[in-house]
């Protein structure tokens, strides 16, 4: 899926709100000095990455992510119930010979399908988000979205995904969603490096060794960026030390910072953290498990 | 038996800290429900001990066995969710557990039943007890797992169990605005929507508060972080107008707030500038609950 060239660089983070989309936005700025760059927000059910760039442009109209999902012909159904006994989600009941899909619920596997005896089931598409791309400063921004109410986010990383990977960028940013469940999975499966944004906060330090656990079970290189150092108390240094996971940078808590960062103001100017943002960004290539870029 | 869920969309705009702050805060009896099973924080917040752990188990999942599998790649057109793929080595197939969404439609195509199940421990349900005795339910799932919706399920359905007739229940909603946090909003009397005076932060409670809408759920706001960019502050209170959600108050952004959780104590129970703002909004939201809750419910105004 991944080609050759595309060095993918995860950011993830477990808590939300620690500064995963802040980190991805100046990461993707930076890299762009050295390569083409395509930053890809997987947290489709929050997409915030293009909020860093007012002045993106969208490139063509968003794509629609769809599934296919089974739709029933009755002239045909025998109402034997197979395909309610096969769907692993429950999204088909059949009771007393009466058979009732939910499509809401439907992942789309098409098992209900291949075990139907009579071919009573076809498939329809079902639409349940959009991938769009935009471009801005040299830099490609690829945003996946889930349609609200929808429930298939895994969809929609794994459609981005792909789409992504057709961009043939050197070097992707991906901004995944928070959490250690299905979608943050998804979005940090085929990186080769994966940045965890902790901040020095008890909640933060709990849910980043549930995140560090992910990456060391995928067998992926990571390393952590502690953001607003210095905002709480928690050590983070003694706990990464402890968990194996190396700090490979740090942005120090300040007000100014705090102000524009609420209204998504890239820290452009803020040389500090720019050149922190390359020393971050060498470390993660030099680490990276495909080797970096070559 | 009064349910009111704490959501945001945004992650880090103060879920957690508002739900701990809002429970310490009722007369009634009052359980926490942490639904955020990926990143659970309300028992650091309660400072809960534990004492009761079960188990929890997602449903069997796939495994191809090797010594069966005669490289076919039946499996491998079957699946289409990418989750299967072949070692360029032997020939054989293999499941990517975090692509697998366990659907099993590998398992009816092989002609050689090399697909087997197996059952995994997907995470473990708490039952705790917090500052004053106040029963938590909260869950902690493996990194990795699947099935955070059945989990939340799972939390509220123990949290009810607990409840007697006049408890209120405060549960604390995973981030998004996807399967858990559905799971976390469905059939809650009142849902407390936490926006974060942040441009991201006003863009996710704005998708959240659509989806609230479509559920026909019962809402109100508060405002986090206020003072920060006064554009912004002033976006927030525009979008809920819009939306018609009622702002109970807002919270200026104070680095003293971080010391609550670092003390030992929430929201409700620590000296700053913020303070005076914090007990207007509990006071006007525990109406609210009182209010959503009809007769059944018989919360006091915040003591202590």
């Amino acid at each position: 899926m991944k080609s050759a060239r595309d060095t993918i660089v995860a950011i993830a983070s477990g808590k939300g709100g620690t500064g995963k989309t802040t980190v991805a936005a100046h990461l993707a700025l930076a890299a762009t000095k050295r390569s083409s760059v395509l930053l890809v927000d997987l947290d489709v059910e929050a997409p915030d990455s293009t909020g860093y760039f007012p002045s993106a442009a969208p490139m063509g109209a968003s794509v629609e992510v769809k599934i296919s999902v089974p739709r029933l012909n009755e002239s045909r159904c025998t109402g034997c119930g197979l395909c309610a006994a096969a769907c692993r989600f429950g999204a088909i009941i059949a009771i007393g010979g009466v058979v009732t899909i939910d499509d809401k619920v439907c992942k789309g596997c098409g098992r209900c399908v291949t075990v139907c005896p009579t071919n009573a089931l076809e498939e329809v598409d079902a639409r349940v988000g959009t991938t769009a791309m935009f471009r801005v400063d040299g830099l490609g921004i690829l945003e996946g979205r889930m349609d609200i109410g929808d429930i298939r986010s895994t969809s929609v990383i794994e459609a981005a995904k792909l789409r992504a990977a057709s961009q043939a960028a050197g070097i992707q940013v991906r901004d995944c969603p928070p959490g250690v469940s299905c979608p943050a999975t998804h979005a940090v499966a085929g990186a080769d490096y994966i940045i965890l944004v902790a901040e020095p906060t008890q909640f933060s330090l709990h849910d980043l060794g549930a995140a560090i656990e992910l990456a060391k079970s995928r067998h992926i290189p990571m390393g952590v960026v502690v953001n607003k150092d210095g905002f709480g108390d928690a050590d983070v240094d003694a706990f990464c030390a402890s968990h194996g996971a190396p700090i490979i940078g740090r942005i120090a808590f300040l007000r100014s910072r705090a102000e524009s960062g609420a209204g998504a103001k890239l820290w452009r100017e803020d040389t500090e953290i720019m050149a922190e943002m390359d020393h971050i960004l060498d470390t993660a290539l030099a680490g990276a498990r495909s080797g970096g870029q070559s | 038996m009064t349910s009111i869920c704490v959501a945001s969309g945004k992650g880090g705009a103060g879920k957690t800290s508002m739900a701990a702050a809002l429970a310490s805060s009722l007369g009634a009896p009052v359980i926490f429900a942490d639904c955020d099973v990926d990143a659970a924080n309300g028992a650091i917040a309660l400072g809960a001990i534990e004492k009761e752990r079960t188990p929890y188990f997602a449903g069997p999942g796939f495994s191809i066995e090797a010594s069966a599998c005669t490289g076919c790649g039946r499996c491998f057109t079957a699946c289409r969710f990418g989750a299967i793929e072949a070692d360029n080595n032997t020939g054989l197939f293999s499941i990517v557990p975090e692509l697998c969404e366990r659907c099993g439609a590998c398992v009816d195509v092989c002609p050689t039943k090399a697909i087997v199940t197996f059952e995994k421990q997907a995470g473990v349900l708490f039952v705790s007890e917090g500052r004053g005795s106040m029963p938590l339910v909260h869950a902690e799932l493996e990194p990795g797992e699947d099935t955070s919706g059945k989990l939340v399920a799972v939390v509220r359905k123990r949290a009810e169990a607990i409840a007697s007739n006049d408890s209120i229940i405060v549960i604390d909603a995973p981030p998004g605005i996807g399967c858990p946090v559905i799971a976390s909003l469905t059939g809650t009397d009142l849902v407390l929507v936490v926006v974060e005076a942040s441009s991201s932060g006003i863009r996710d409670a704005a998708r959240l508060v659509e989806l609230i809408v479509s559920m026909k759920r019962k809402a109100l706001a508060v405002i986090n972080k206020t003072g920060l960019d006064d554009a912004m502050d002033e976006k927030a209170r525009s979008m809920l107008s819009d939306a018609g959600i009622p702002l109970v108050g807002e919270i200026p952004f104070d680095p003293a707030l971080r010391s609550a959780e670092e003390s030992g104590r929430t929201w409700a129970e620590i000296r700053c500038e913020a303070t005076d703002s914090i007990r207007a909004l509990l006071d006007a939201t525990i109406e609210a609950i009182g209010e959503a809750g009809g007769k059944s419910a018989r919360p006091m105004s915040a003591t202590s």
